[in-house]
């Protein structure tokens, strides 16, 4: 079966910092990934160059098949790219946004109507659709772009940090919603400094380290790899990532 | 730092130590920053030799009698002075309402409000002098130093109509806050403030305007008014007795300006802080915006146009910056129609080559609104559309505005006077697409909010802008005349400095890269 993302060699530096070194990964169709890290091991970036937000210096990028860096249009009409921060343009209203993420994606005017509403409904914005997004709280706007990232239904849905700053409601919302894109077949990849998350709903982890990857696997995959028998996800991580001077 | 900690001298410090290093940051800008640092002396220093020391020789000796049109000039002077000075000390104060910075901080310090709001007055008021003061300083030193030491009194005087125009604004921005609460007062003080700023090129741009049968501008007749030996205007020599030394007005000037600044600050001390608070507190709260009620747009063109439209329409304090470029292209549509209508067929030329200019400057700050300070640029990054595509929507949002503001004025032109008009029409389409193209070309992300300084940015986008226009209209205005043949040489000059302004996407996203 074809890999919904596949990285081969990926590199890529800003100046004299290498922020993704010769990274190779794999997630697979269906799976919920989740790319750990400590601040700076080259996450967003990794991401960033899947979206197609940055050109990598080295190294391949393939979804579900495509060439991203060949054919970068057909490999974003798969994906559906979320960043800590919102894209929202504070002077619209969802559906307003909504209206203009569906057009970015070529997605049919009508039936972008429609599937937007059920997204608002579905996300307890559809009272709030008039209204304009600068008035909103973090886990409104978050929900929003949420939404905008699923309007065009993407194959593969990349996630960073889309927990951070959000409420136990909101946060229980947004897990469930991933989960269900999940069992309706989507593949998610998200980064996450909240390992509790990770080690409920990942399917597999990856764990990078100044731009490597230093793991991969299933829970038990890591726990077996590090000796860790019965250990939390946040014991294997830090043990992974220490220093190499402070794990000597 | 002068004074003792947490007394308002030391407060005073404070504020002008935070002015001073925000000044070395705009020298930053610069790539060298002691080129920064001689670029912001060479000015004053080239005004002094240039201005100071010529008026000054030739005023030397000289005794200045306040005459009745030199009153009236001074009076006019010192009016349009506080005019000006009272806008900019509005939107301040509305930023010291709003964009509270350190005011949280110091409200929860042990100083007293009072204290935190006369030294926060204060610094407004050095502020607008600073800013006017950083022309006119070194001129009148100049004069002072070669034989009128009593032209020093004209800083003063330029201190206390600072002085009044900071109490005047932080009145006004008060008021605004009681009569239209927090959530409005912001947009309607940014607008006003602006109009303020304009609202000396309408006066004298009214008889353009308004077409009156009278010879006379506004001007002409305040001056013919000043002559008249039958019309005195009781104290209208004052503001030039004060600026030229003489005591008793001098001391008034200085009572006046101080006098509402002291009122002011009586007024509004402790209550500009409860304001802050509540402005604050209000937030943005929940604002309306319809639509879209029918079907979605279809496609990356029409939905990109779309946003763009709705986004300039909800931004009333930029769409008012943006406004204050048209202002000056009203008075040379009117003229032109005007012209038009009289068949003064000479004069229509220079219209259609200013209306051409005007629309091109006008079209490049739209253009940079839609296209460099876009809110979400990854969100369109990451987006499958092709990006000329989005960019066309861009342009197209960019120039419908423009189009329905000129309209009145061509479409008229066009049965009036058919060639002028068909070169008005084309010439306004050529400043604008070239203006357009620029800024995409050489666009660079940045703020909505950063829309007054977008020239700091980029000198050069400004200049080419400019350039490019001021061609362009140059082939207007010849078109306009009958010189088919000589408008296509400014014409090809624009299109071959165009052709080598072009960038490629991937250059294009380069430089977005290295500027992000």
């Amino acid at each position: 079966m074809t890999d919904a993302l596949a990285l081969a060699g990926l590199t890529k530096t800003f100046g004299a910092k290498t922020a993704v070194d010769n990274l190779t990964l794999g997630v697979r169709a269906g799976e919920l990934y989740a790319l750990l890290g400590p601040n700076g091991a080259g996450k967003t970036t990794t991401l960033r160059m899947v979206a197609g937000l940055l050109k990598p210096d080295a190294g391949a990028i393939s979804v579900f098949g495509t060439d991203a860096l060949a054919d970068s249009a057909a490999a974003k009409r798969l994906i559906a790219w979320a960043p800590d921060e919102p894209m929202l343009y504070d002077r619209l209203n969802p559906l307003e946004y909504l209206e203009f993420v569906a057009g970015l994606w070529g997605v049919d005017a009508k039936t972008a109507r429609a599937k937007a509403e059920e997204l608002l409904k579905w996300l307890g914005l559809w009272e709030n659709r008039a209204e304009r997004c600068e008035g909103f709280s973090r886990g409104m706007k978050q929900k929003t772009a949420l939404a905008g990232a699923l309007i065009h239904d993407p194959r593969l849905l990349i996630l960073d940090e889309p927990l951070t700053g959000l409420d136990a409601a909101v946060s229980r919302q947004v897990k469930d919603l991933l989960q269900q894109r999940v069992r309706d077949g989507a593949t998610v990849i998200l980064t996450t400094h909240i390992l509790e998350v990770a080690e409920r709903m990942a399917d597999r982890i990856g764990i990078i380290q100044s731009g490597r990857l230093v793991a991969e696997g299933t829970l038990d995959e890591l726990r077996a790899r590090t000796g860790e028998a019965g250990g939390t996800l946040e014991d294997i991580f830090l043990e992974l990532t220490a220093p190499e001077d402070a794990a000597a | 730092m002068i004074g003792r900690p947490g007394s308002t001298v030391w407060l005073l410090g404070h504020e002008l130590r935070l002015a001073w290093r925000g000044w070395g940051r705009r020298r930053g800008r610069f790539r060298n920053p002691v080129f920064g640092l001689i670029l912001s002396i060479a000015f004053p220093i080239l005004m002094t030799l240039g201005v100071g020391v010529p008026a000054g020789l030739a005023l030397r000796g000289m005794e200045i009698a306040p005459s009745p049109v030199l009153s009236a000039m001074a009076a006019l002077a010192v009016a349009g002075l506080f005019t000006l000075m009272l806008s900019q000390t509005l939107a301040s104060a509305v930023d010291a309402l709003y964009e509270r910075g350190d005011l949280d901080l110091l409200f929860s310090s042990p100083l007293t409000p009072r204290a935190v709001m006369t030294v926060r007055f204060l610094a407004v008021a050095a502020n607008v002098f600073w800013v006017f003061g950083y022309f006119i300083a070194g001129p009148i030193a100049m004069i002072a130093l070669l034989g009128h030491p009593a032209w020093l009194a004209a800083l003063v005087v330029l201190f206390a109509v600072a002085l009044a125009a900071a109490g005047a604004g932080l009145l006004l921005a008060a008021a605004l806050f009681r009569v239209l609460g927090p959530k409005r007062t912001r947009t309607f003080a940014q607008v006003l403030a602006a109009l303020i700023g304009a609202a000396f090129f309408l006066v004298a741009q009214a008889r353009n305007i308004l077409g009156r049968g009278g010879s006379q501008t506004a001007w002409e007749q305040v001056m013919r008014l000043a002559r008249d030996p039958h019309v005195q205007v009781p104290g209208l020599d004052w503001p030039l007795r004060a600026a030229l030394g003489q005591p008793l007005p001098l001391l008034v000037a200085v009572a006046l300006g101080a006098g509402v600044f002291w009122i002011a600050n009586l007024i509004l001390g402790p209550r500009f802080a409860a304001d802050a608070s509540a402005a604050a507190g209000a937030g943005r709260g929940v604002i309306r915006a319809r639509g879209p009620a029918g079907p979605f747009a279809e496609g990356a063109f029409a939905s990109t146009l779309r946003k763009e439209l709705r986004l300039l329409a909800r931004d009333p304090a930029l769409i008012t910056q943006v406004l204050l470029r048209v202002l000056y292209i009203l008075p040379v549509g009117f003229l032109l129609l005007r012209r038009a209508g009289e068949g003064q067929a000479l004069l229509l030329p220079g219209g259609a080559a200013g209306l051409a200019l005007l629309a091109g400057q006008v079209a490049g700050s739209l253009a940079w609104i839609t296209v460099s300070a876009e809110d979400a640029p990854d969100l369109i990054a990451s987006a499958p559309a092709s990006i000329s595509l989005v960019r066309r929507g861009k342009m197209a949002a960019a120039s419908l505005p423009l189009a329905v503001l000129l309209a009145p004025f061509v479409l008229p032109l066009l049965v009036l006077a058919p060639r002028v008009g068909v070169a008005a029409v084309v010439g306004c389409a050529a400043t604008t697409t070239a203006t357009c193209l620029i800024n995409i070309w050489w666009q660079r992300p940045a703020k909505r909010s950063d829309f007054r300084t977008r020239h700091r940015a980029s000198w050069f986008v400004t200049w080419t802008e400019f350039t490019i226009s001021l061609l362009l209209s140059g082939a207007t205005g010849l078109f306009a005349a009958g010189f088919f043949w000589w408008a296509l040489l400014p014409a090809v000059v624009a299109a071959l400095a165009l052709l080598a302004l072009r960038r490629s996407d991937e250059k294009i996203a380069q430089a977005l890269r290295a500027a992000s």
